[in-house]
C-alpha cells in the first residue's frame, strides 16, 4: 500500500511537470550581420530582447569584404543560423539555392503585403526573388555623385551635368594646381565596386541587359560601354586617386584635395559630419551625371534562413525579430535614418519630420527625394554575384589602362553568358 | 614476445592514421572537387573530368596569376636571400647597440602577414603615406604617387613588403651557418685576405652554401606561395597586377564559389612547385653538397 502511493506520487509529481508550457526562454535566435555599427545593431537587439521577453539573440559579424563567402560557408556548413543581413545581389542566389525562406512561408502573407506596399519600388524589387518577398528592408539607398560645393565655387566652375564636363571641370582643376580632383572607392573585391559602375551607366540611360537577360554592355553605343572608356580616360589623365574603401574617401575628400568623388549616399552624412570632418558642411550631391541622371537604388535587408523557417519555434521568433527591425511602425530604420543617414526602404518615412530634420544638417532633403525617385534597380540573377566577381578585376584594369575597353566588355559579357547557359543547364 | 622490427607498421599505424586524416583525406577530396564542378550557389556537383583544369588554364587570370608569380618568385627569392646574407654578416659583428639591432631586424618575423600589410598600406598610402610623406618633403615629388594602385607600382610595393617580412628568417639561419665555422678558419682568412669581398667569397661562402641553397628554395617556396599580405596589401589588384596563384586559389573559391575550379588551380599550384624545386636544385653546382 505504502508503496503504491509513493508511485502515483511520483508519477504525479512527474506529470505535474511535463504539463508545464514550455519557457518562453527557450528560443535563442542566431542573427548574423556585416560590421557596420555593431553598437547600434546591438542596441536594438538589446530593446528587442526587452520587448519579447523568451527571446534571446546572439550576434555574429563578419567584414563586409568576406560577408557573403563567411555566410555561404556558415549555412552550407549547417551552423545555426537565423536572421542574417541580405544584399539584393545575393538574395536569387540564395533563395535559389534553398538558404532563404520566402517571408510569407513564416508569416501571414497579408501581413507582408501591408509591409511589402510601403516599400520603394527599387528596394521592393531588391528584396523579391521569383515573385515572392525574401526580406524587409534593413536600409535601401541610391549611389550618389558627390562634389565639393566650396571648390567648385573657389574655381568658377559650375556644378557638372554629364561626364564630360566632369572631365572639363577636373582638368581645370588639375590645372589650378589639384592633383587628383576625382577620388574613386576602387577595390575589385568589393561588390560595390560593380555597384558604382552601373550608378554611372544609368546616368547615362544604359541597360546593361535585356528582358532575356542576354547582355548589352558590350556595343560601344552602351552606356556602361561610354562609362568605361570615360573612366579610363580618367586615369589616363591623372585625374583620379584611387582609395580602397568609403572609410578612406571621407578623410580624402575632407583634406581639401579633392572635388568629386561616387559614393554611397550615407556617405555623404558623414562627410558633412560637422562633429568629426573640418571641412564639413562643404559637400553636396549632385544628380548623377549623364542623360537621364538615373543611378542605383539598391536595398539590404534582413532575410530568414531556410533552416529557422522549418523550425515553428524559431520561424515565429525571428519573423517577430525581422518585424522589429524592419517593420511598422519602422522605429529601427527611423534611427539608422536619423542617427547614421542611411536611406530607408519604407516610404512613410520620407514624411516624417525627425528624418527630414536629421537629414537636412547634411543634405538637400529634396534632392535626395528626386534622386531616389529616378534611381532603378540592378539587374540580379542566380549567378550574377559570381559574375560581378570575375568581372570586377576586368572592369579595374580597363580603368588603369590594363586591358582594353572593348575586350573587357566582350569578356565580361562571354562570362555572363557561359554561367547563364551553365546554370541553366543544373 | 613481440618485436618493434616484426611489426613495424603495426607500430607506426597511430602516428600514421592521423596524418593521413589530415593530410590524405583534404588532399584526395580537394582532387575529387577538382574533377567535379562545385559552385556552392548553384545546385549539384556533377562530374566534369578535366573541364575545371582546362578552363582554368585558358582563362587570363590564370595566365596573368602564373606570369606574375614567377615574376614575383624570381624578384623575392634572390633578394631575400641576399639582402638577408648582408645583414647576417653585418649582425656577427660587434658593435655598440648589437643586440637592439638585432632585435630590430627580427621584428618583422613576429608579425602576422596582415599586420605587417597593414604597415606597409600605411608606408605606400597616397595621400597619408610614409612614403610619399618623405619624398613630398624632399622636394622629389609634388603630387602622390599611386604606389598601390599604379598596375607596376603594386606589383614593386608588394614584392618589397614580402621580402621585408622574409629577411629575419633569412638572417637567422645565415647567421646560425656563420656560427658553425671554426673560427680558425676565418682567423686564417682574416691574414691571408685584405679583401672582405675575397674572404666572402672564397672562405666563408663555401662553409654557408648548403644553408644557401636551403634557403633559395625555401624561399622561392615562400614566395611562389605568397597569399596573406597580397591578399591584405592589394586584394590581387589593380586588376590583376598582384594576383598570384595561391591568391587566384581564394578568388574561384571564395569570391566566386567554384571549389572546383579552385580546387584545380590548388593542384596545378603543387605541380608547378614540385617543377620549380627540381628546377632550382638541378641547376646548382654538383658539387654544393660535396662533403654528402
Amino acid at each position: 500500500m505504502k508503496r503504491r502511493t509513493v508511485l502515483a506520487a511520483a508519477t504525479l509529481l512527474a506529470g505535474s511537470f511535463m504539463a508545464q508550457p514550455s519557457q518562453a526562454q527557450d528560443v535563442t535566435l542566431e542573427f548574423v550581420v556585416w560590421n557596420y555599427s555593431l553598437e547600434t545593431i546591438q542596441d536594438n537587439i538589446r530593446q528587442f530582447e526587452a520587448a519579447n521577453p523568451g527571446i534571446k539573440v546572439n550576434l555574429t559579424d563578419y567584414t563586409w569584404p568576406d560577408y557573403q563567402d563567411s555566410l555561404i560557408l556558415r549555412i552550407r556548413g549547417n551552423t545555426p543560423t537565423d536572421v542574417v543581413y541580405g544584399g539584393q545581389d545575393w538574395l536569387p542566389a540564395w533563395g535559389s539555392a534553398g538558404f532563404i525562406a520566402p517571408l510569407e512561408d513564416v508569416a501571414p502573407k497579408e501581413e507582408i503585403e501591408a509591409l511589402a506596399a510601403d516599400i520603394a519600388g527599387f528596394a521592393r524589387t531588391d528584396v523579391t526573388y521569383d515573385g515572392k518577398i525574401y526580406g524587409l528592408p534593413y536600409y535601401a539607398d541610391t549611389i550618389s555623385f558627390i562634389y565639393n560645393k566650396k571648390i567648385l565655387a573657389d574655381a568658377g566652375i559650375p556644378v557638372p551635368t554629364t561626364w564630360e564636363e566632369v572631365t572639363a571641370a577636373a582638368e581645370k582643376l588639375k590645372a589650378g594646381g589639384m592633383d587628383k580632383p576625382i577620388v574613386y572607392e576602387y577595390n575589385q573585391e568589393l561588390p560595390n565596386f560593380y555597384d558604382a559602375f552601373v550608378a554611372q551607366a544609368y546616368g547615362r540611360g544604359a541597360e546593361l541587359f535585356d528582358t532575356e537577360l542576354n547582355p548589352l554592355f558590350a556595343d560601344p553605343g552602351n552606356g556602361a560601354y561610354q562609362q568605361l572608356t570615360w573612366l579610363a580616360d580618367a586615369w589616363s589623365k591623372g585625374l583620379v586617386q584611387a582609395e580602397t574603401h568609403e572609410s578612406k574617401i571621407i578623410p580624402a575628400m575632407n583634406t581639401g584635395q579633392h572635388a568629386f568623388t561616387i559614393v554611397y549616399t550615407y556617405v555623404l552624412a558623414a562627410l558633412n559630419n560637422v562633429a568629426d570632418q573640418p571641412r564639413a558642411g562643404e559637400f553636396a550631391l549632385a544628380p548623377m551625371p549623364g542623360a537621364t541622371h538615373s543611378t542605383l537604388g539598391f536595398a539590404k535587408s534582413y532575410v530568414i534562413t531556410r533552416q529557422a523557417a522549418d523550425d515553428p519555434e524559431r520561424a515565429a521568433a525571428a519573423w517577430k525579430l525581422v518585424n522589429f527591425m524592419a517593420g511598422k511602425p519602422y522605429t529601427v530604420a527611423k534611427r539608422w535614418a536619423v542617427e547614421k543617414g542611411l536611406g530607408f526602404g519604407q516610404l512613410p518615412l520620407f514624411q516624417d519630420q525627425d528624418v527630414i530634420e536629421a537629414w537636412g544638417k547634411w543634405a538637400d532633403v529634396k534632392e535626395l527625394g528626386a534622386q531616389a525617385e529616378r534611381a532603378r534597380a540592378g539587374t540580379y540573377t542566380e549567378f550574377s554575384s559570381v559574375w560581378s566577381a570575375y568581372f570586377r578585376p576586368l572592369l579595374a584594369k580597363a580603368m588603369v589602362g590594363e586591358a582594353n575597353v572593348e575586350q573587357t566588355m566582350k569578356d565580361g559579357a562571354e562570362r555572363w553568358n557561359q554561367l547563364k547557359e551553365q546554370f541553366a543547364s543544373r | 614476445m613481440w618485436e618493434i622490427r616484426r611489426f613495424p607498421v603495426l607500430w607506426l599505424l597511430p602516428a600514421l592514421l592521423p596524418v593521413a586524416l589530415m593530410t590524405l583525406y583534404p588532399v584526395a577530396y580537394a582532387l575529387w572537387t577538382s574533377l567535379h564542378s562545385v559552385m556552392l550557389l548553384f545546385p549539384g556537383e556533377p562530374f566534369v573530368g578535366l573541364d575545371n583544369y582546362a578552363r582554368v588554364i585558358q582563362s587570363n587570370y590564370f595566365q596573368d596569376a602564373l606570369a606574375n608569380s614567377l615574376a614575383f618568385t624570381a624578384a623575392a627569392a634572390p633578394l631575400v636571400v641576399v639582402l638577408g646574407t648582408l645583414m647576417a654578416l653585418f649582425l656577427r659583428r660587434r658593435f655598440f647597440g648589437v643586440q637592439v639591432v638585432r632585435s630590430i631586424v627580427l621584428l618583422p618575423w613576429v608579425l602576422p602577414g596582415a599586420i605587417s600589410a597593414v604597415l606597409w598600406i600605411w608606408v605606400f598610402h597616397p595621400s597619408f603615406g610614409v612614403l610619399n610623406g618623405l619624398l613630398r618633403n624632399l622636394h622629389l615629388i609634388e603630387g602622390s604617387i599611386g604606389w598601390l594602385t599604379s598596375p607596376r607600382l603594386a606589383f614593386v610595393s608588394v614584392v618589397v613588403a614580402h621580402v621585408w617580412t622574409q629577411i629575419p628568417f633569412t638572417v637567422v639561419l645565415v647567421m646560425a651557418a656563420l656560427a658553425a665555422i671554426n673560427p680558425e678558419t676565418l682567423e686564417a682568412a682574416a691574414i691571408d685576405c685584405k679583401s672582405s669581398w675575397r674572404r666572402f667569397w672564397y672562405v666563408i661562402f663555401p662553409e654557408i652554401k648548403a644553408m644557401i641553397v636551403v634557403l633559395i628554395v625555401y624561399n622561392a617556396l615562400t614566395a611562389f606561395t605568397s597569399y596573406d599580405l597580397v591578399y591584405a596589401m592589394t586584394g590581387g589588384g589593380p586588376g590583376t597586377a598582384t594576383t598570384l596563384l595561391s591568391f587566384q586559389i581564394w578568388r574561384e573559391s571564395f569570391s566566386m564559389y567554384d571549389f572546383g575550379a579552385g580546387s584545380a588551380v590548388a593542384f596545378i599550384v603543387v605541380l608547378i612547385s614540385a617543377v620549380l624545386i627540381l628546377a632550382i636544385t638541378r641547376a646548382l653546382p654538383s658539387d654544393l653538397f660535396g662533403s654528402e
